[in-house]
């Protein structure tokens, strides 16, 4: 019974950790593509961390795999909308610099 | 020391409130007000709120969401000399105007903190015991479900419920008459990118079927009509982004049928059982469970197909434009 | 203190920043975000008192009022944003001015 809790604790305050680095990394990284790669990458692993914490401290096999889905579509939307807003922001410079040669 | 998470929520709620009114651009005010959704489904779930949370976080913030960062592209200045010109002016606007609304403004905020003093004091001394969670806890075996929430929203309120989706409806109808029906007609092509099409394509089946487990779960936990409808009309939604305009698909008579058959259905049986010596919207104990759900299918497609056909009109009444005054 | 007097408290610091929203902001997506703003904290306020009064499980009826009430309140804003838009396109203006 405690061990299944300290794992957990252990899982959940790694997790935090990422979120935190994560967070440090969007409000400090100078622009928009390592600010992207701060908050997805970083991110995505914190909440890995975070859901088998919570897999763990639950321990029922059902439950573990509806959290297991929920971090497998969060990591495929979140590196979706990751994509497509550095798809946006490199559109976005090519068309300035387009404009500033022509 | 769990209250410790609900004044942190308290205070991160109303910071993101005021951060999305005090934004100096508006898609950081569009963004906040997303931020400000999530963090009030958080506080639904900590008020054991499940069935709102899961409202709030799919329509609230997503759907509602999603209406205003379309509109944030209509917005957007079209030429950036046009819009410094613009700038420019209303600066210097503001400048001329920002004596005279001195004393308006600070009017306003006197006013707004002697109306806070008050909403205050008036909440916290609601008196203790009205409520009518006993006489729900009573009835709930003769609702057919399981579920506190479904059972008034289904069975004991279901006249709010049903006005609630005609309420859907009227708001598409105002979606229309403002900016005309443009669902049926062919749209201006939409963005298609290989990658989001594939995950679109991904996610259309677990969505429907997410959406079909909360219809179905709603009789004996969180879930119902709504938060299922809301999904559902997240595929139209979703795939539209993908480049497959479903909407734009369906003839006309199909489209209008989907759209009232939620209401029309739901009103039918109030009748039917009307005509059988019951009051309006009162079932049958013995069948209300299987009625429940067949109503609460037909209102989840219904507001499925209003919720799509709202972003759609929104969404085209925007690229309508330079397309009609080309024609003329 | 209680879970629902921190949350009915804030629900009512939620109306009145919606309501200084209302009056103050200029651009009409704002003006439709403050509404928001202002119907969540009569949600909050509804929902937290169900919280109190809860037996074996909490009042059901504010959660049914409110849960028809947000989607009242985004098919409204569905229909305010139309209007801005169509005010948008058709005379370029973003807010309401005062002078003309």
């Amino acid at each position: 019974m405690m061990i299944k809790e300290v794992i957990a604790i252990i899982l959940l305050v790694v997790g935090c950790f990422f979120f935190l680095a994560g967070t440090i990394g969007v409000l400090r990284f100078p622009d928009l593509f390592s600010r992207l790669h701060a908050l997805t990458k970083a991110d995505n692993l914190g909440l890995g961390f975070i859901a088998a914490g919570m897999a763990v401290y639950i321990a029922s096999p059902l439950a573990a795999l509806k959290i297991f889905f929920i971090w497998l579509f969060t990591l495929l939307a979140s590196s979706t909308s990751c994509y497509l807003i550095a798809r946006f922001q490199k559109e976005q410079e090519q068309s300035k610099n387009r404009k500033e040669q022509g | 020391m769990s209250i410790l998470i609900d004044i942190l929520l308290a205070i991160l709620g109303v910071y993101l409130a005021m951060q999305s009114l005090l934004a100096s651009r508006l898609s950081q005010s569009v963004f906040l007000f997303f931020a400000f959704g999530l963090a009030l489904a958080l506080a639904w779930v900590r008020l054991g709120a499940v069935d709102v949370a899961i409202t709030e976080a799919a329509i609230a913030a997503g759907f509602l969401g999603v209406l205003f960062l379309d509109a944030l592209r209509d917005f957007s200045p079209r030429d950036t000399e046009e819009q410094q010109n613009l700038t420019t002016v209303q600066n210097s606007l503001s400048r001329k105007e920002s004596k005279s609304l001195l004393l308006p403004r600070l009017a306003l905020v006197l006013g707004l903190g002697l109306f806070l003093l008050i909403a205050l004091e008036a909440v916290w001394k609601i008196p203790e015991g009205g409520g009518l969670t006993a006489a729900a806890e009573t009835l709930l075996p003769e609702s057919g479900v399981e579920h506190p929430v479904t059972a008034v929203l289904l069975n004991f309120r279901a006249y709010d419920t049903w006005l609630e989706i005609g309420v859907i409806l009227l708001g598409l109808l105002a979606v229309f008459a403002v900016g005309g029906i443009q669902i049926y007609r062919k749209p201006i092509a939409a963005a298609d990118d290989p990658l989001m099409r594939q995950v679109i394509l991904f996610f259309t089946p677990v969505l429907f079927l997410f959406g079909a487990f909360l219809l179905y779960i709603g009789k004996s936990g969180p879930g119902g009509a709504f938060q299922a409808g809301v999904l559902w009309g997240a595929i139209g939604i979703l795939l539209h982004f993908g480049g497959i305009p479903v909407y734009s698909w369906v003839p006309r008579w199909l489209g209008h049928l989907l759209l009232t058959l939620g209401l029309v259905f739901f009103l039918l049986l109030g009748f039917l059982f009307m005509a059988a010596g019951d009051n309006l919207f009162e079932y049958p104990p013995a069948y209300a469970g299987l009625l429940i759900l067949i109503v609460e299918t037909l209102a989840a497609i219904s507001i499925a197909a209003a919720l799509t056909a709202i972003f759609a009109n929104l969404n085209q009444m925007k690229k309508e434009q330079p397309n009609d005054t080309a024609q003329k | 203190m209680e879970i629902y007097q921190i949350y009915s408290l804030t629900s009512a610091i939620l109306f009145v920043i919606g309501l200084g929203g209302v009056f103050a902001a200029r651009h009409f997506i704002k003006k439709i975000i403050a509404t928001i703003i202002m119907g969540g904290g009569v949600f909050l306020c509804f929902v937290s008192f169900a919280q109190r009064d809860a037996l074996t499980f909490a009042d059901p009826v504010p959660h049914a009022l409110v849960i028809t009430g947000i989607v009242v309140a985004v098919a409204s804003a569905a229909f305010a944003l139309a209007l801005a838009r169509r005010i948008y396109q058709l005379t370029g203006e973003e807010s309401f001015t005062n002078d003309k």
